[in-house]
């Protein structure tokens, strides 16, 4: 009896997460077009529904009804394979990913993550790689130029970046003797690794900004020169699962930003719940991203693999020395 | 000496992103800036000034009667040829235009009909929404042009607005005066 209760919990937990997920990219893209507007001195979408809220609700459907289109000289297998292989992975991750500690409902405790990994964290960085083979097949299997080079950059750019992410969190796994993303957030309790581990924050949040393909380092789908890179010939549905694939992935560094180097749920000064503490820490970094989008321009693609390879990789390289010397 | 250390102060500057600070703060601060959108068919919509050439309309004198003489010098001028005018003779012997159309389609709003008219009967106006489905409504005869609102009073303001789909697409508006559009604009 009791074993049903925790496998219907566990399916319940990852039906909800899933449903949350796939939904919260509608809200985000109203945000973010609302904050491109603001920028700008416009005012973003205005015409459906309330300053428009209903908009991404027209664009789904949209999206929905429009004609799946597959160009003709393409690999059509690998060509509807892409779009799944970059939506899975982002998904996937968030099985590990805790957002508090436990909250009691009906005289239940129930703990606010699917699974508590002792490798969470080799976890999350493992699956969130495979997401650039969606965007690899997806550039290659549509045999259109502008589209394979935006694979080819996505393959430079994960090289030069991935390397420096790993390295980063290093000193945040050293402080914390864990892997587990619930003990590092634990040991945050009274100071948060900003504090520690400046450095890191910023080599890791650099190579987020890469990780997310978001400006300033969306090479791999440059509007400006490449069409729109590795999706150029995606549309309908298919070309929708690549943009919640994106918008998740923005979420999860965002949410890894705060859980690795923010104290995840542990609050200052202002006691609120925890998860609201966790949600509004998690709303803020997803603002910086979209603040960032619209302030910077692109970086050159040389630019990327020198900044990846020239600056993050020693720092972080040295972020680890200092932490050892320090810490231990 | 001083270049040195203005070498030394941008490096500096570098080191902490002051470049990229600059710019967040610049993008904060028009995020909190009034939008210069002007919502035009569903809030608000431009009053344009007296020289606006809009569509054109016909004038009459004192006693109500047509001012055209039907001379047809603004059909001469007019580079694109679509004024046509047929005069008569009407019972006090003046010379006026039997039939006087514009074909606003092919009108490109020079103005120089306004200009060559010596009987100042024609003038660009105010109006500038008259859009159609059909190029044949937009050539436009005598009795509609004199029917056309004239030039604009006031202008160069933005007052609020409403769509009006019931009949055509028009933007009604009640109110004479607006408020000045550029105020809108952030200067720095
Ligand atoms: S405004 Fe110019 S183009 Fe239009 S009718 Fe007059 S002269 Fe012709
Ligand atoms: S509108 Fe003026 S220029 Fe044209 S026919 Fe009449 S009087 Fe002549």
């Amino acid at each position: 009896m009791e074993l049903i209760v925790a496998l219907g919990l566990i399916v319940f937990k990852v039906a909800l997460l899933i449903a949350i997920l796939l939904l919260l990219p509608l809200p985000l893209t109203w945000v973010e077009r609302k904050i491109a507007g603001h920028i700008q001195q416009r005012m973003g979408p205005m015409r459906v529904g309330w300053h428009g809220l209903l908009q991404p609700v027209a664009d789904g459907i949209k999206l929905l009804t429009k004609e799946d289109h597959i160009p003709a000289e393409a690999d059509r297998f690998l060509f509807k394979l892409a779009p799944i292989l970059a939506l899975a992975p982002p998904f996937v991750v968030f099985v590990a990913i805790p957002f508090g500690e436990t909250v009691s409902v009906l005289n239940a405790e129930i703990t606010l993550y699917v699974s508590n990994m002792n490798v969470a964290l080799l976890f999350v960085f493992a699956v969130i790689g495979l997401e650039v083979y969606g965007v690899i097949f997806g550039g290659w299997a549509a045999n259109s130029k502008y589209a394979v080079l935006g694979s080819l950059r996505t393959c430079a750019q994960m090289i030069s970046y991935e390397i420096p992410m790993g390295f980063a969190v290093i000193g945040v796994v050293m402080l914390a003797q864990s892997m587990s993303l619930l003990e590092i957030v634990r040991a945050q309790a009274d100071v948060w690794n900003i504090v520690y581990q400046p450095i890191g924050f910023f080599v890791f949040f650099v190579a987020g900004l890469a990780e997310a393909q978001r400006i300033p380092f969306d090479l791999a789908e440059a509007e400006g020169d490449l069409g729109a890179g590795f999706h150029t010939e995606y549309s309908g549905i298919r070309f929708a699962f690549f943009m919640i694939s994106e918008y998740v992935i923005m979420l999860l560094v965002s949410v890894l930003a705060v859980i690795l180097f923010f104290g995840g749920w542990n609050g200052v000064l202002i006691p609120l719940p925890p998860l609201l503490w966790f949600l509004l820490k998690v709303a803020f970094f997803v603002y910086l991203f979209m603040w960032f989008r619209f302030t910077f321009p692109r970086y050159r693609y040389d630019q990327l693999m020198a900044i990846g390879w020239k600056v993050l990789l020693p720092l972080s390289m040295a972020n680890i020395i200092i932490t050892g010397i320090i810490f231990s | 000496m001083s270049r040195a250390r203005n070498t030394i102060g941008t490096w500096i500057g570098w080191t902490f992103f002051a470049d990229l600070a600059s710019g967040l703060s610049l993008t904060f601060g028009y995020m909190f800036s009034r939008p210069v959108t002007m919502q035009y068919p569903d809030k608000e919509k431009w009053l344009p000034y007296s020289r606006y050439r809009g569509h054109h309309f016909l004038k009459r004198d004192e006693e109500g009667e047509i001012k055209c003489v039907a001379c047809e010098l603004c059909a001469r001028i007019c580079p694109c040829y679509c004024i046509e005018v047929i005069p008569y003779e009407d019972e006090k012997g003046n010379r006026r235009p039997a039939k006087f159309e514009i074909d606003t389609a092919r009108c490109l709003f020079c103005g120089l009909c306004e200009d060559a008219c010596p009987a100042d009967a024609i003038a660009l106006g105010q109006q500038y929404e008259f859009s159609s489905f059909s190029s044949r409504d937009l050539v436009i005869g005598r009795d509609d042009l004199l029917a056309k609102p004239g030039k604009a009073a006031t202008g160069g303001g933005v007052v609020s607005a409403r769509l009006n789909t019931k009949k055509d697409v028009l933007v009604e508006t009640n109110e004479r005066q607006g408020y000045n559009w550029w105020r809108n604009i952030r200067r720095r």
